[in-house]
């Protein structure tokens, strides 16, 4: 085995395995340290996998006896390789996070069943982009939907709530496995079972059977991904986990839906028509101005992050559907224009939400809440995790020098420079998308400045946040790495030029037209040009001499009292909250969020003009799970209650229901 | 038709104001304003006798924002602060926090005489002190209550317009 490629991918498959093994059968003193620190090893060796395949040492092995019947088939290309440096990258920063995470004393995150499912989730999550058959496939994403389930019930003894999301998780992720499993199963009754196979029948298969396949497979990848309307399990799951599997799920897990889609819809069922992309850019823009819009009322850190996954997972799908609709338009340049910045956009966005679910694990651990209303005074208590998380922050509302702002960008050239006969669909989809992905950033920057506004900056609002305490040095050093991974691809976002050439080069699409220059990123064919390395040393020079002149700059400065109208001293109850932040917001999206607003007046019982207490409670429920969800779960419930009849216990009727199914399946098989 | 007559009514007219007071040059110019002064007013304990002037002078007859003069909110925002009564027990603190909280340069200006020494409430039980016991005084307006005019060509005196 001298493939690199190969001995790294095993590397991290047994450090992995090893890991699960010191989990079950460690103490719990050291159960967190030797698993966080081969989790590390194994996402560092994924990651060195990923860019061994970027650097073009594509592999494949057949190993027909490890698993009966079909066998298990594994390969390595560029795609492949982009999704393992993604997913190892996030497995070693939340490796090392776990060490101080899960703790010692063996409960919750450090338990044995927590601390041994870990390591297999990620495992699953490197073979998923690894898998190069049908059943490989199928085997390894139910692996990472059974062991995520497992992690996000983690702690089910401590909440009420974690057990009805995994319940939605459960439900949502199974309906998407069994339109995948129906897809990809349908695709193999024609073309075979092997990914090699498939790729050599997919063109002279009837376009129906592929648009059929097509829609079951982007039903199942879309609710992992966690588009609208298929998200509702995401806010309750990435809530309800401990906060290193919310980081492993949002940053790595529901990428591998965008991964799905692309190896079934370019890869393997060879682009298709525009139908397609332009129904995966629809639902991507969906995604995106709900996910963003509910993120920003959001008062609940992580749900508030859970919503924003949706929103960024929405303008990697609009960057997909354009990057499919431009190459079945006849337009290859941008097509691998608009994929590029989708690619980047993933890795941007796992970036900065590993950063931000860690550093909103390390606010839960130190306050015990998650309630943004709750929280407050941070920064002084909690200096690092408050830095770290800012950073995070920056990143994710897409202002430069964030890198969520390069992807952005890259993706608003993309449809801003279509040229050329495009047709009426892409001439009329482009600005619409331009919109969202304005209006997306706006309301994000607002999302963004009130999670940390509120929740770090001001006054502690409760005990809790007053009695918050920094957290170990591993959960610092971990969310530091992330935070410099966000750095890099913030200045040196060209670094990945030659990578996303060899992903496109693997899906036979053309090399994005983006120069390979260190400083800019530049485009070929469009005249675009982006300095993110001047851009960052601009401002960070102009902000620090706009410091520096503030202090020597004119008369010495004063320091004087915060106003208090000469009254007593300021409480915290005088504060913005993040609901009074997001109020204004909330009352321009009225309409789309539907709050549900409760006003309890009591009156004096001696007169109706004086009032004794007045109790205002408002919740924003999700309208899309009410309107669309609920109707079903009643249904659903209504058809097993009319089902019990089928099951009356009666030892006839079940012997009766054996022998029919027994002729049924004789006959069938007579007739054929 | 009504609202015709309405502007008609207001050409005819023109401006009603009384003839603009003359500045009161004894009082110094203040310099660094820039001929713009900012005012937070502050009641330590009158008995809002001076407060009824100090409304005349920015009323529409006297019209002291002609001058540049303006009445603010906020100590922030203030240049001068002016102040009325003889300063309370419970006043004190509120106006020494008022002042520090004004960003310099900054001028104080009593109205009335009670600002100077307590009028008739000296020694009287809760009066802490005259004004300038507490923040430095710049200016007094004497008068019991001051007229508006007096005011005004106080205030003019300040912003030299």
């Amino acid at each position: 085995m001298t493939d690199p490629t190969a001995t790294a991918l095993v590397t991290a498959l047994v450090s992995a395995a090893s890991g699960a093994t010191a989990g079950l059968s460690l103490p719990a003193s050291w159960r967190a340290r030797v698993v966080g620190t081969l989790l590390f090893l194994s996402g560092v060796a994924g990651l060195l996998a990923g860019l061994a395949a970027l650097s073009g040492h594509d592999w494949q092995t057949d190993l027909p006896d490890l698993l009966p019947l079909a066998g298990i088939k594994l390969a390595v290309d560029g795609l492949s390789g982009w999704f393992l440096l993604l997913i190892g990258a996030v497995t070693a920063t939340v490796g090392v996070y776990t060490i101080g995470y899960a703790g010692r004393d063996g409960h919750g995150p450090g338990s044995r069943t927590a601390m041994f499912t870990l390591p297999l989730f990620t495992a699953s999550m490197l073979l998923v982009p690894a898998a190069a058959s049908v059943p490989t496939f199928l085997l390894c994403w139910e692996l990472m939907a059974v062991t995520s389930l497992l992690l996000v019930m983690t702690e089910h003894r401590r909440h009420e709530q974690v057990r009805p999301a995994s319940v939605w998780y459960a439900a949502m992720t199974q309906a998407g496995f069994v339109t995948v499993l129906i897809g990809l199963v349908w695709l193999a009754s024609i073309a075979g079972l092997d990914f090699t196979a498939i790729r050599t029948t997919t063109p002279g298969v009837s376009p129906a059977v592929k648009g059929g396949v097509f829609l079951l497979c982007l039903f199942g990848f879309a609710s992992k991904a966690g588009a609208v309307p298929l998200h509702p399990w995401l806010p309750r799951a990435h809530a309800e986990a401990p906060s290193h599997v919310s980081a492993l799920m949002s940053a790595a897990m529901v990428k591998l839906g965008v991964y799905g889609l692309l190896r079934v819809g370019f890869d393997l069922l060879g682009g298709g028509t525009g139908w397609w992309w332009l129904t995966v850019a629809a639902l991507g823009a969906l995604s995106a101005l709900y996910g963003i819009v509910q993120a920003v009322v959001a008062t609940d850190l992580k749900r508030l992050l859970a919503f924003s996954t949706s929103e960024n997972i929405g303008l990697v799908l609009l960057g997909v559907g354009f990057a499919g609709m431009f190459a079945s338009s006849g337009q290859p340049a941008v097509a691998a224009l608009a994929l590029a910045a989708a690619l980047l956009h993933t890795i941007n966005h796992a970036g900065f939400k590993t950063l931000l679910f860690l550093g909103a694990g390390s606010v839960v651990n130190a306050t015990g809440t998650r309630d943004l209303d709750q929280l407050g005074g941070l920064s002084k208590r909690m200096a690092a995790t408050t830095a770290l998380f800012a950073a995070g922050a920056l990143a994710a509302a897409a202002l430069p020098p964030g890198n969520g702002f390069v992807s952005e960008w890259l993706l608003l050239q993309s449809l801003l420079h279509p040229g050329g006969h495009t047709g009426t669909v892409l001439a009329l989809g482009a600005p619409v998308a331009v919109a969202i992905i304005a209006l997306t950033a706006g309301v994000g920057v607002a999302t963004y400045v009130k999670a940390v506004g509120t929740g770090f900056l001001a006054r502690p609002r409760s005990s809790a946040a007053a009695g918050a305490h920094e957290s170990p040095l591993s959960m610092i050093a971990a969310m530091a790495m992330a935070a410099l991974a966000c750095a890099a691809l913030a200045i040196v976002p060209a670094l990945s030029v030659p990578a996303i050439t060899q992903v496109a080069a693997s899906l036979r699409l053309q090399a994005p037209p983006m120069g390979t220059n260190l400083v800019s990123l530049h485009l070929t064919g469009i005249t675009a040009t982006f300095w993110p390395l001047w851009l960052t040393v601009g401002l960070v020079v102009a902000v620090g001499a706009l410091a520096v002149a503030g202090r020597t700059v004119g008369k010495a400065r004063r320091r004087a009292i915060a106003w208090d109208c000469g009254d007593g001293p300021l409480t915290a109850r005088m504060e913005y909250t993040a609901t009074s932040y997001a109020e204004p917001l909330q009352r321009i999206f009225d309409d789309t969020l539907a709050p549900e607003r409760d006003l309890d007046v009591t009156h004096e019982e001696e007169s109706a003009y004086h009032i004794d207490a007045i109790r205002y409670r408002q919740r924003i429920p999700d309208r899309i799970e009410n309107r669309l969800y609920r109707p079903l779960i009643v249904a659903i419930a209504r058809l097993g209650e009319a089902a019990r009849r089928l099951a009356p216990g009666v030892m006839h009727r079940y012997l009766a229901y054996m022998l029919t199914a027994l002729i049924v399946v004789l006959v069938a098989g007579v007739i054929r | 038709m009504a609202r015709v007559g309405l502007f008609g009514k207001i050409l005819k007219t023109g401006r009603v104001a009384e003839p603009a007071v003359p500045a009161d040059e004894t009082v110094p110019k203040a310099a660094g304003l820039g001929g713009s002064v900012q005012v937070r007013h502050v009641d330590a304990g009158s008995c809002n006798g001076c407060e009824i002037e100090i409304g005349q002078a920015f009323s529409p007859v006297y019209d002291a924002e002609r001058h540049g003069v303006r009445l603010v909110a906020s100590p922030r925002h203030a240049d001068v602060l002016t102040v009325t009564g003889p300063v309370t027990v419970n006043m004190a603190g509120p106006l020494r926090k008022t002042f520090d909280a004004m960003p310099e340069p900054r001028l104080v200006v009593a109205v009335g005489d009670c600002a100077r020494n307590c009028g008739v409430f000296a020694g009287g039980h809760g009066v802490h002190g005259s004004v300038a016991e507490v923040v430095p005084v710049d200016v007094h307006i004497p008068g019991c209550p001051p007229e508006p005019a007096q005011i005004v060509a106080t205030l003019r005196g300040l912003s030299g317009r």
